[in-house]
C-alpha cells in the first residue's frame, strides 16, 4: 500500500510539473507540495475514490490552464498597443507635487518587458538635468526582493525590504516597497480611458519625511523612442 | 475598458467565497487555506490542489488577494510556502458579498413569516 502512495505522489509532482510556466510563476511549487502533502491523507481518509478525485482535478484544470495562458498570449497579441508603455511628459499645472520633490520638467519612460514594465524618470529640477535609477513593477500580486536590474541590493535600500504590485484592472497598476510588513511608500498608476494620460499618485516617507504627490503626466505623441518611419 | 469596481465580481465564484472568507481571519498559505475549508464547511468541501491554485491565480490577476512578504521563523513553517493575504479590494467584495447573502437569507425569513402566519 506504502509503495502505492509513494508512487501516486511521484504521478502527482510529475502532473504538477507539467502545468504552464506562467501557472507556476504565480503558484510557486505550491500545487506540487501540496499535492505530496494530501495523497497520503486522502488515500487514508477515501482510498482509491480520493485518489481519482486528486487525479481528476488535475488533469481537468491542466488544459484549462493551457487554454487560459494561451488566451492570455492571444489576447496580447491582439492588443495593438500597451496602455502603459510609451514616454510621459508631467503637466505641472494639473499636478500636485510635493514641496520638496517639484520639478520643472519630468518625464516617465515605461517600456514593457517579459515579467512586467521597466520605468525609468528623468526630467529637470532646481535647474539640473537629472535621472532616477530604472526601477521594474512585476503586477502579479507577488513581494520580490528589492534589487538593481543585474539583481544586486540598491544602496539605500533597507535590509528586508520587498516590492509588490498588483494590477487591479487593465488601466491600473499599484506597486510599492515594504519592510516586515510596513508600507514604506506605494505608488498608483492609472491610465485614462483613451491612453492619453497617465496619473501616478505616489505616498511615502522620503529623504526628507513623507510625501505625497499626484503627478498628471501626457502621452509624448510621436514617442521619441520609437524610430519613426 | 472600464474599472472593475467590487460590485462587478458579485456573485462571488463558490470557490473564491471559501477563499476570501478563510483569508479574513489572516494571512493562510495553500494547504492551509485548503483544511481551513474544509473544517469550516464541516468537510462537505474540499478544495482540491489544482482547483485551489487556479483560484489562487485568478484572485491575485483580480487584485483580490496578494501574496504577503512576511514569512514566519524558518523553524516554524516550510520557507518554501507561500502564504496570501487579503486586498482592501478583496476586502470590499467579500463584505458586499457577505451583505449580498445577508439580503437573501433576510428574504426567504420574511417568506417564510409570512406562511406561517397565513
Amino acid at each position: 500500500m506504502k509503495c502505492r502512495v509513494i508512487g501516486c505522489s511521484r504521478m502527482y509532482r510529475r502532473l504538477a510539473r507539467a502545468f504552464p510556466h506562467e501557472f507556476r510563476m504565480v503558484c510557486g511549487d505550491g500545487l506540487e507540495q501540496l499535492g505530496a502533502d494530501i495523497v497520503p491523507l486522502v488515500w487514508r481518509e477515501q482510498g482509491v475514490l480520493g485518489l481519482v478525485r486528486c487525479f481528476g482535478d488535475l488533469a481537468l484544470h491542466l488544459p484549462l490552464e493551457y487554454l487560459s495562458t494561451w488566451a492570455g498570449k492571444f489576447k496580447e497579441f491582439i492588443m495593438t498597443d500597451d496602455l502603459f508603455e510609451g514616454t510621459w511628459k508631467a503637466n505641472n499645472e494639473k499636478s500636485q507635487w510635493d514641496p520638496n520633490y517639484t520639478p520643472e520638467q519630468a518625464c516617465l519612460r515605461i517600456e514593457a518587458t517579459d515579467e512586467g514594465y521597466l520605468l525609468v524618470a528623468y526630467g529637470i529640477k532646481d535647474g539640473q538635468a537629472v535621472a532616477e535609477r530604472p526601477t521594474s513593477i512585476i503586477a502579479d500580486g507577488r513581494r520580490r526582493p528589492i534589487v538593481d536590474l543585474n539583481g544586486r541590493p540598491m544602496p539605500g535600500v533597507p535590509p528586508g525590504a520587498l516590492a509588490f504590485g498588483i494590477r487591479p484592472d487593465p488601466h491600473t497598476i499599484e506597486a510599492g516597497a515594504e519592510v516586515d510588513g510596513e508600507v514604506l511608500g506605494r505608488g498608483t498608476y492609472r491610465v485614462s480611458d483613451d491612453g492619453q494620460t497617465l496619473t501616478v499618485t505616489t505616498e511615502g516617507m522620503g529623504l526628507k519625511g513623507p510625501f505625497k504627490t499626484v503627478a498628471v503626466f501626457e502621452r509624448v505623441v510621436p514617442d521619441p523612442y520609437v524610430p519613426q518611419g | 475598458m472600464p474599472r472593475k469596481t467590487p460590485e462587478s465580481f458579485l456573485p462571488l465564484k463558490s470557490n473564491w467565497l471559501h477563499i476570501l472568507i478563510s483569508l479574513a481571519g489572516g494571512e493562510k498559505h495553500g494547504y492551509a487555506i485548503m483544511q481551513d475549508v474544509l473544517e469550516r464547511s464541516g468537510g462537505k468541501v474540499r478544495l482540491w490542489p489544482a482547483t485551489l491554485y487556479g483560484s489562487l491565480k485568478r484572485l491575485m490577476g483580480n487584485g483580490l488577494i496578494v501574496e504577503s512578504g512576511e514569512r514566519p521563523a524558518p523553524e516554524f513553517d516550510d520557507a518554501r510556502r507561500r502564504y496570501y493575504n487579503l486586498t482592501p479590494l478583496g476586502r470590499r467584495v467579500l463584505s458586499l458579498e457577505s451583505q449580498r447573502l445577508r439580503d437573501l437569507v433576510g428574504v426567504l425569513d420574511a417568506e417564510r413569516r409570512q406562511e406561517a402566519r397565513s
